[in-house]
């Protein structure tokens, strides 16, 4: 029988989703163009060539080396593409990731990243042509609702805020807001103006983000109403806990 | 009405802290509100900044326009709201009126709000507002200000015009 990975324990809806969000088995939301998106993440022109950091791996001529045999190198690796970064914020307000699971996304079903997560955001590196791959999956699926999270490269802030008065997270730079019942975006992560006007679909309503969610909280589904998480947590933290005592064992 | 923050009676502060983040309309509407409650001395507005400028990143100096950034009536004083609004703290001249003034916070927030009593602003000078405004003179040790009740109202190094208006100071003659 074929090895079918078991990502999460529980049988809570948010146990379901960080299950659905680890297997990237994720139900796409909108269309977000790819020049939009490279207008939106601001790190080249929509349309130019991916500048190089070094020559493709096909031209330099690697030497020798079984690893360099058996990986095969992603194709912003293989082109000599830079480091490039993406960044999201996320609502605790039910918004539908938490950081570890956009970097648990990001790790399980893609290569070559390097995910730092924080308390309220979650920065990931790699090759600029992987990252928009990476970030094009997160934008229009339903990882990410525009409402309550937000693509941000700096000035994070509004994780932990109250929501504004029409559902939407707070920002301070004002990169996205809600027109028209839609959030489009004008500015780039990091609150340079961009040259159109991004469409980022309809925001998630109150009932379905919390349908949705991946972060537990008393008012919905509360993280002790899942006793087989609890014991799952509290089993690796005993682990670990031991492991601490008897660094040989 | 006596132009210290301790006015004779017992003044009391509170704070009404909504469930959402309020845009300028609602938040000008609740401040006209309070301001119509019987004996509030001072109000003092918090939330979120809204910077003029992007102050980190690539993108420094960038302009940011924050629509929310909007000017505001409150009586008869026009200011600019340089905060998405959060909090409200309100002093009253006594008891009396606190009901009054929680009827107007629920005329005006179509969401629920805490309603909290409790010591907010300070009532008399620190030694940061000594070191700010001085003693009045050689003799006299009380703080060199006309007016107390801006004491605990905005930051010791921020400038007044900007973060403080007096509303309705005829009234007050």
């Amino acid at each position: 029988m074929a090895y079918k990975p078991q990502y999460y324990p529980g049988s809570t809806s948010v146990a379901k989703n960080r299950r659905k969000f680890m297997s990237d088995d994720v139900e796409k939301m909108r269309d977000i163009s790819d020049e939009d998106l490279t207008a939106l993440l601001g790190h080249r022109a929509p349309g130019s060539d991916y500048p190089s950091t070094h020559p493709p791996l096909s031209e330099i001529g690697e030497p020798a080396c079984p690893v360099r045999e058996v990986v095969e190198p992603t194709p912003g690796a293989a082109a000599g593409d830079r480091m490039r970064y993406v960044q999201f914020a996320d609502s605790m307000y039910n918004g539908p990731a938490v950081p570890y699971w956009r970097s648990y996304h990001a790790a399980i079903n893609f290569r070559g990243v390097d995910p730092g997560t924080l308390s309220g955001r979650q920065v990931n590196e790699m090759r600029e042509r992987d990252m928009e791959e990476y970030a094009k999956r997160q934008s229009e699926t339903e990882i990410t609702d525009w409402g309550l999270a937000g693509m941000r490269g700096c000035t994070v802030h509004g994780h932990s805020l109250r929501l504004q008065e029409d559902g939407v997270m707070f920002d301070m730079l004002d990169r996205r807001r809600l027109e028209g019942g839609v959030i489009v975006s004008d500015k780039d992560q990091v609150g340079v103006p961009i040259d159109r006007k991004v469409n980022l679909g309809k925001p998630m309503s109150e009932a379905e983000a919390a349908k949705r969610t991946t972060i537990y909280r008393v008012d919905n589904v509360a993280f002790r109403s899942d006793k087989e998480v609890i014991e799952h947590v509290q089993r690796v933290w005993e682990l670990r806990t031991k492991y601490g005592f008897v660094p040989k064992a | 009405m006596v132009k210290t923050a301790s006015v004779t009676g017992k003044p009391i502060q509170i704070k009404i802290f909504p469930q959402r983040l309020l845009q300028p309309e609602t938040a000008e509407r609740l401040l006209n509100e309070i301001d119509h409650v019987n004996g509030v001395i001072r109000m003092l507005i918090g939330g979120k900044n809204l910077p003029r400028k992007v102050t980190c990143g690539p993108g420094t100096g960038t302009d940011v326009n924050h629509p929310n950034m909007e000017i505001i009536h409150v009586g008869d004083c026009a200011f600019e709201l340089h905060v998405m609004v959060g909090e409200v703290i309100v002093e009253l001249e006594d008891e009396s009126t606190k009901e009054e003034l929680r009827n107007a916070c629920e005329r005006t927030l179509p969401f629920s709000f805490e309603f909290k009593q409790g010591f907010f602003i300070k009532k008399k000078a620190t030694l940061t507002d000594y070191g700010k405004y001085g003693f009045k003179s050689k003799t006299d040790e009380s703080i060199n200000l006309e007016d107390e009740r801006i004491l605990g109202l905005m930051d010791p190094h921020a400038k007044p015009e900007n973060s403080l208006c007096v509303i309705n100071p005829e009234e007050e003659k």
